[in-house]
């Protein structure tokens, strides 16, 4: 039973990463039409007709979806890239270049299994922790995730065999090891401000209230640390104005520029997954998590739990917008810019905010 | 556990031996990173989290990076099939000799009860927790530990020395891209 409860997580969690991911495609894809004034894709499944009665009723639900993209993102775009061509480079390692679009995938799905989605809650007897794996220090496996995640962008431009991916990946490798330091000194903090690396523990930490007036979200308490966050991990997952890997005026499309059908498509699995991790982390670790503020939900009943993954999940979409809004609205980066920003202004801002948060946490 | 830790002893083993075996030396780096990943393995197979978790973090996922970047950007050919000749043969093989029956009583002696006792899944113990690693690090090896953190402040301070220096032609430059330009 205990074996089964684990299988059945494994299963929620992986699909909840894999529909997150392909909602915020659905988000990309509409929300970046509307915000350049376009109408966006909205053919496939809008002018289904059929005879048949049973299939009538489903029809303008059908209709609808297609008239907003859902099938066309959901449908389309999946089956397109498993019939394209798998095309693979001359002089290229067929191993490695299929190596690569997995490794971009994999180490994101396995950030998600550390981080809760729910309260613990008790159903039928057994005790469900809403997490696959509660190992020690939670938090670091995050970032030893997102530190793997390079070497699938790696790999990729090295085996794409021309100096356009070659660029893109040595763009990006920079670009992450330089805003992963930032990164892991935000976390640092939250560790110090909450006293453990547990992100259960720390979304506990943050339901209680500060002088008994203001709830002690991450952001309350950390309003710095959140800023460089938010920077440091839209660079992290290379988009926005930071997509210089794949700057494709300048690049082709930087390190994928090679590859085509379902492999091109994992990568941006990969992409949208690392926006879903990175918008739960935000809420997790910044607003709560499952908290709403001034609300006090009983412990331990499964209502309460759902209630709290719903809470949790509109935080959730809520990033994944905010980073899909920001993508869609300012410039790209210069190169120099990017770097200087990372070295000259994230990291010394985060050292010092560690510094202060450290030196207020012993004097108060 | 016990036989997850053989698993991933083999794959670290042969992760290494594809490291001094590959002629295209971003193959070696490749491989290093796969003996990295499996003493991560082994170290979490051990109930060592903490440490598993620091050895992805630092070794494979920044020096590694690092290694991988300079071999990109150098863009390196494969070595074509240069041999030994049978003097330096002999030197390399009285030197890995040694080595090896250097360190392998040291090994074998604690062999039987450190790492089959330790492979073994009754054997949890609590030294590998975040908790166990600070109290050490931060108690008894205080010492050492803010020693060899002076150390690398050296290494550092004397790295953007040597790159600062008058004449250089590596510097950074007008336009900041290094002459990319």
């Amino acid at each position: 039973m205990e074996l089964g409860i684990l299988l059945i997580k494994v299963f929620i969690v992986m699909n909840l990463s894999l529909v997150l991911a392909s909602l915020c495609t659905w988000l990309e894809r509409k929300g970046s039409a509307l915000i350049q004034d376009r109408v966006g894709a909205n053919r496939a499944g809008a002018f289904v007709e059929s005879k048949r009665w049973y299939v009538k009723p489903a029809l303008p639900v059908i209709r609808a979806m297609g008239w907003l993209g859902v099938i066309n993102t959901l449908m389309c775009d999946s089956l397109k890239g498993l019939w394209k061509e798998d095309f693979v480079p001359e002089g290229a390692s067929k191993f490695l270049h299929g190596l690569a679009p997995v490794i971009a995938v994999l180490p994101v799905m396995l950030a998600f299994a550390v981080l809760p989605l729910a309260p613990d809650f008790t159903l039928g007897g057994y005790t469900i922790h809403p997490r696959v794996a509660a190992i020690d220090g939670g938090l670091l496996f995050v970032l030893a995730m997102g530190s793997v995640a390079v070497y699938g962008v790696a790999i990729a431009g090295w085996t794409g065999n021309n100096k356009f991916s070659l660029l893109g990946a040595l763009r990006a490798a920079a670009q992450m090891i330089s805003y992963e330091l930032p990164m892991g000194l935000v976390f640092v903090a939250i560790i110090v401000v909450y006293g453990t690396l547990d992100v259960y523990s720390i979304v506990q930490e943050q339901q209680k209230l500060l002088w008994g007036v203001i709830p002690m979200w991450g952001v309350v308490m950390q309003p710095v640390g959140f800023v460089v966050l938010l920077l440091a991990g839209m660079a992290e997952t290379k988009r926005g104005p930071f997509d210089l890997p794949e700057a494709e005026s300048e690049l082709v499309a930087g390190y994928f520029t090679e590859y085509s059908g379902m492999k091109f498509l994992l990568f941006w699995l990969g992409e949208f997954a690392e926006i879903a991790l990175f918008a739960l982390l935000l809420a997790l670790l910044f607003f709560g998590g499952w908290d709403i503020p001034w609300v006090t939900l009983p412990q331990g009943v499964w209502w309460a739990a759902l209630v709290g993954h719903i809470v949790l999940m509109t935080k959730v979409v809520f990033f994944c917008v905010l980073q899909i809004v920001i993508r869609w609205t300012l410039p790209r980066f210069r190169y120099d810019q990017l770097m200087n920003m990372g070295w000259k202004m994230l990291l010394p801002v985060a050292l010092a905010n560690l510094v202060i948060t450290a030196v207020l946490k012993v004097a108060l | 556990m016990t036989f997850m830790g053989f698993v991933l002893s083999a794959v670290a083993v042969a992760a290494a031996l594809g490291v001094v075996f590959n002629r295209n030396p971003l193959y070696s780096a490749f491989c290093l990173i796969v003996n990295l990943l499996a003493m991560a393995g082994l170290y979490s197979v051990l109930n060592a989290h903490f440490l598993a978790v620091t050895q992805v973090v630092v070794y494979a996922g920044a020096i590694m990076v690092l290694v991988l970047f300079v071999l990109m950007l150098l863009n390196l050919k494969a070595e074509s099939g240069r041999k030994l000749g049978i003097f330096r043969t002999l030197i390399a093989a009285i030197i890995a000799g040694s080595v090896v029956t250097t360190v392998y009583p040291s090994v074998s002696a604690n062999f039987e009860q450190l790492s089959i006792h330790a492979l073994q899944e009754n054997a949890w113990r609590s030294e590998g927790t975040v908790k166990a690693v600070g109290e050490e690090i931060y108690g008894r090896y205080i010492r050492q530990f803010e020693l060899s953190s002076l150390v690398l402040l050296i290494g550092i301070v004397g790295a953007v020395m040597l790159s600062k220096r008058k004449h250089s032609t590596i510097g950074p430059r007008e336009g900041g891209l290094g002459g990319m330009k």
